[in-house]
């Protein structure tokens, strides 16, 4: 329920707190860095999707002037490492299993001889038998690409909760399909980067554009032997993430390799090919059998999917994506009897990992195809079946999940509103048709080691201003305005007076990063708890300066004063001033956490995610062109429930951007990879989603308040590309008849589709 | 062999040396120092290095340094003057044109260039002309609202126009949250 609360700060028309440094072309990122001395780092990669390396003769590249350092496996220790599963290594032991794959790297003088260095590179192979596709790659005889991975499983479960075959059985409706995802790549317009330094005294300091900093240096820690504080990463400015840069790739450990044996520092940028050939970790692909129970009048009795994941050669978060896959959608609707088997697989391809919505847009392509068939064959309004189904405070999810506030229906209510459902569905045009999709997203995911908490400190400069010191991941999203805003809110301050310094692993305390929607959330709250420490510390000061009770002092726009006698005031300067110059005086400085109060999934996959549960509702209107197969969406509706919008430009920003990567999923993105070779890893063939691609547009926000929510907020990031492949799919559905199974939607493939309808 | 040039970039000329093979992004960053031109694509697809060359946009990665001899370059750092933004600079603050901020100099320079050339073109004309600039992060809303805001003189907005896109729940009759 709403809290009647009134803000100064939170909700108020704010602007981006870096906005100045972006839009003049000052703000740093990684390839702006550079270094006295600094070498040009560049990486020989795998020309074979699976293949042993007999020999490497780096003996010409070594001599070519210019040349600072050549490396190979015989230059690191040789441990995998992995955010789930340590099984990739720096650079490769022995064999490759995907093309791209980081064998061995050269530092030079300037980019030109690096390259020249790399083509002096002599390996001999011998070529393995690759497998492709995780079906066969399950079966046996198939080539094993880990030792002791047995049929390449790399992880399955199996969970069943009520019992499923009981509940089919009292179904009078049975729909089943089964339905492919598509692998998309994150394509921020800036590439994963590093600049590595390395001192003899045996610390590395690495610049990175990365989104999860103490996850970056915990993994590179590992991959390199050393102590987590022997590796210092300082964030630069973070040119797009959407989880393609949580250091899931071997970048920054290449360029530190390179940094210690040059003796010098070493930057080392991927090359747009090279982001798409071994970069980013692509949404995990997955194909999912899905079948549902109802009963007549609309109730989800029963759900059982079976999903197939591929992994790739090695494991980023595809372990953690496929049980979210597999699980995470029962929290959308009302649930008792599911069940669900997933295989995740390994393949001679791109190791797959986090992009925006995780293993949710793959699950919901599938599952919300599904109810729009049953909808269709009970002959009820599509939207009359997701809200009766709705999830609702208080729901708990047959694995666990605690739903606490949650506005799905208000979601539904919304999208009708604004599409003019009813009256479109009534008056179809022919060749054109109406879509929905419901979704459910975390603020936070408990998966690193029993923690979904951030920390944040917060210091009251003499002159007024806070700073707050987080180590969160700012990537572009606009987490930092979010949190000052918050400080700001808290301490009774406006948020010009509010600072946030980058992360850095030596200076911030620890924090997980951006991922899993969870910063508003998480790191809100930590802020939030920060800034109430130091408020205390201010009013003790200001108690004593007015003469009064702490507990009767409020703070608004920069000054302290006792409730109801305004006209005697201080300045937030004059507190700080004064307890800081005195004998014995001391900083206002307070360090703020949080941790969500979510339960770990236990070893049946049973807990609670998240401490809080995000929710939204979108349609589409499509026309389709029998001649040519093109799509076009004619009008697009959002919904969003994420609590208290704190930041209005940055939440409507979210909403927005996540659209254009729905649809690029949806309609345009694909990568073509023959015999686990990417043909067309560049911009021109690897379309994404242009201004003229966008649809019209209208978008709300649901009346909502999170309790356990900094000021009622929660997260939103993801939600907004989750459900948009299947509502453009039902949408097509509505229009024409016929059910498209595999991403993307192509004109080709509305085309037969149409001719194989008659 | 390398040749000497003078390059003219906002205003200002630059004596340099360079390979004739020196693409002008390169010669702008690494020579120049002037960091706020970006490589995306580096094929002139992304427009993230958009600069203008003597009135036209041209994509700083398929353009020879030693071709722009004598020839005035603007890029994002010659908008500013004196510490004030130029309007499309507020409009995208304003407006939330950008998130991530790495195609926000070549957008920029690509709606300069767009309202140099036409001060008053329609959303469809902006549309058009836009569609070589890529964006991963905004969906493209609010960088057309930014350069329309410039086109209507409207740069410190009484109302934000995301205002009429995005709509107020209390407009809206609907399903009321339960107490």
């Amino acid at each position: 329920m709403a809290k009647a609360e009134k803000f100064s700060v939170i909700g108020q028309k704010l602007s981006r707190v870096e906005g100045y440094e972006k839009v003049t072309g000052e703000s740093r990122y990684i390839a702006d860095i550079v270094l006295p001395g600094m070498l040009a780092g560049k990486i020989l990669r795998s020309p074979y999707p699976h293949a042993k390396i007999l020999n490497i003769d780096a003996s010409r590249a070594e001599k070519l002037r210019g040349v600072q350092a050549v490396v190979t496996a015989e230059d690191t220790i040789k441990r995998p490492w992995g955010a789930f599963f340590a099984d990739q290594y720096p650079l490769s032991v022995g064999k490759v299993r995907y093309v791209g794959e980081e064998v061995a790297a050269v530092a030079a003088a300037d980019r030109e001889i690096a390259e020249e260095a790399l083509d002096l590179i002599r390996i001999d192979w011998e070529e393995l038998p690759a497998v492709f596709d995780a079906e066969e790659a399950m079966q046996a005889g198939a080539p094993i690409i880990h030792e002791g991975k047995e049929r390449n499983i790399a992880m399955t479960f199996d969970v069943e909760r009520g019992n499923v075959e009981r509940a089919f059985a009292e179904s009078d409706l049975i729909v089943e399909d089964t339905f492919q995802s598509a692998p998309q790549w994150h394509c921020a317009i800036e590439t994963i980067g590093s600049v590595a330094e390395y001192s003899p005294g045996g610390k590395y300091t690495i610049h990175m554009n990365t989104q999860t900093l103490f996850n970056a240096r915990y993994r590179i820690a590992a991959a390199l032997g050393i102590r987590e504080t022997d590796v210092r990463i300082i964030q630069s400015a973070v040119g797009g993430g959407f989880g393609g840069k949580s250091c899931d790739d071997n970048n920054a450990l290449v360029a530190a390799i390179l940094a210690r044996k040059a003796g010098k520092p070493v930057k080392v940028i991927n090359t747009r090919e090279e982001e798409f050939l071994a970069g980013s970790r692509p949404r995990v692909f997955m194909k999912i059998y899905v079948k549902m129970g109802f009963k007549k009048d609309g109730r989800i009795r029963a759900k059982q999917t079976r999903v197939i994941a591929d992994n790739g050669a090695y494991s980023a978060k595809a372990p953690a994506i496929t049980g979210v896959a597999a699980l995470r959608h029962d929290t959308c609707y009302k649930y008792s009897d599911v069940k669900t088997q997933a295989y995740l697989v390994y393949t001679n391809k791109i190791p797959t990992g986090a992009f925006r919505g995780f293993g949710n847009p793959s699950a919901e392509w599938a599952v919300e195809q599904a109810i729009d068939k049953a909808a269709d064959e009970l002959g009820i309004d599509p939207l009359d079946l997701a809200r009766m189904n709705a999830a609702e405070p208080g729901y708990v999810s047959p694995h666990g999940n605690r739903v606490t506030s949650c506005e799905l229906k208000q979601c539904i209510d919304m999208t009708e509103k604004m599409m003019d459902w009813k009256n479109k569905r009534a008056n179809k045009r022919p060749d054109t048709g109406l879509g929905l999709a419901c979704t459910v997203h975390v603020s936070g995911k408990r998966h690193f080691g029993d923690y979904d908490g951030s920390s944040a400190t917060i210091k009251i400069n003499e002159d007024g201003k806070a700073l707050i010191l987080s180590g969160e991941g700012e990537a572009g999203q606009g987490c930092y305005t979010t949190m000052c805003a918050i400080a700001a809110e808290e301490l009774g301050i406006p948020i010009e007076d509010v600072e946030i310094s980058r992360a850095d692993t030596d200076l911030t305390t620890f924090c997980l990063g951006a991922f899993a929607s969870r910063l508003t959330y998480i790191s809100g709250n930590a802020v939030r708890d920060a800034a109430r420490k130091v408020k205390d510390q201010l009013f003790e000061q200001a108690a004593e300066m007015l003469e009064a009770n702490a507990e009767d002092l409020v703070s608004r726009e920069g000054r302290i004063f006792v409730k109801g006698a305004e006209q005697k005031s201080l300045t937030v300067s004059d507190v700080a001033r004064a307890r800081l110059f005195r004998r014995g005086g001391a900083p206002i400085v307070a360090s703020g956490k949080f941790d969500a109060d979510s339960v770990l999934q236990d070893s049946t996959r049973y807990g609670n995610e998240s401490g809080a549960y995000n929710y939204g509702c979108q349609a589409a209107q499509v026309e389709v062109d029998r001649e040519t197969g093109q799509v076009k969406i004619l009008e697009y509706v959002i919904s969003s429930d994420c609590g208290t919008v704190i930041f209005p430009v940055g939440a409507e920003g979210q909403v927005e951007g996540a659209l254009a990567q729905g649809i690029g999923y949806a309609l345009i993105e694909g990568l073509k990879i023959e015999e686990g070779r990417p043909i067309n890893p560049n911009f021109s063939d690897y379309r994404i989603p242009s201004m003229r691609d966008m649809p019209p547009l209208v978008h709300g926000f649901a009346e909502s308040y999170e309790p356990s929510g900094p000021f009622g907020a929660k997260g939103l990031g993801e939600l907004g590309m989750d459900p948009t492949a299947a509502v453009i799919s039902n949408a097509i559905f509505d229009a024409v008849g016929i059910r498209i199974k595999t991403l993307p939607i192509t004109p080709e493939k509305i085309l037969n589709a149409l001719k194989e309808n008659g | 062999m390398k040749q000497k040039i003078i390059l003219q970039v906002n205003g200002e000329d630059h004596d340099i040396e360079l390979e004739p093979n020196r693409l002008l992004l390169y010669a702008l960053r690494d020579d120049l120092g002037l960091t706020g031109t970006k490589e995306g694509c580096s094929i002139g697809v992304c427009g993230a290095c958009s600069v203008i060359v003597d009135g036209r946009l041209v994509s700083s990665c398929l353009t020879l340094a030693v071709a722009c001899q004598r020839k005035e370059i603007t890029t994002i750092e010659g908008l500013a003057k004196n510490g004030k933004l130029h309007p499309l600079q507020q409009a995208f603050m304003e407006y939330g044109g950008f998130q991530c901020g790495i195609c926000t100099p070549g957008q920029i320079i690509a709606a300069k260039a767009l309202l140099d050339s036409n001060p008053s073109p329609t959303e469809e004309e902006v549309k058009e002309w836009m569609s070589g600039n890529l964006c991963r992060c905004t969906g493209y809303y609010k960088i057309m609202e930014s350069v329309m805001a410039v086109v209507h003189n409207k740069v410190t907005p009484e109302q934000r126009p995301s205002e009429q896109r995005v709509a107020k729940i209390q407009s809206l009759d609907v399903y009321k949250p339960r107490s």
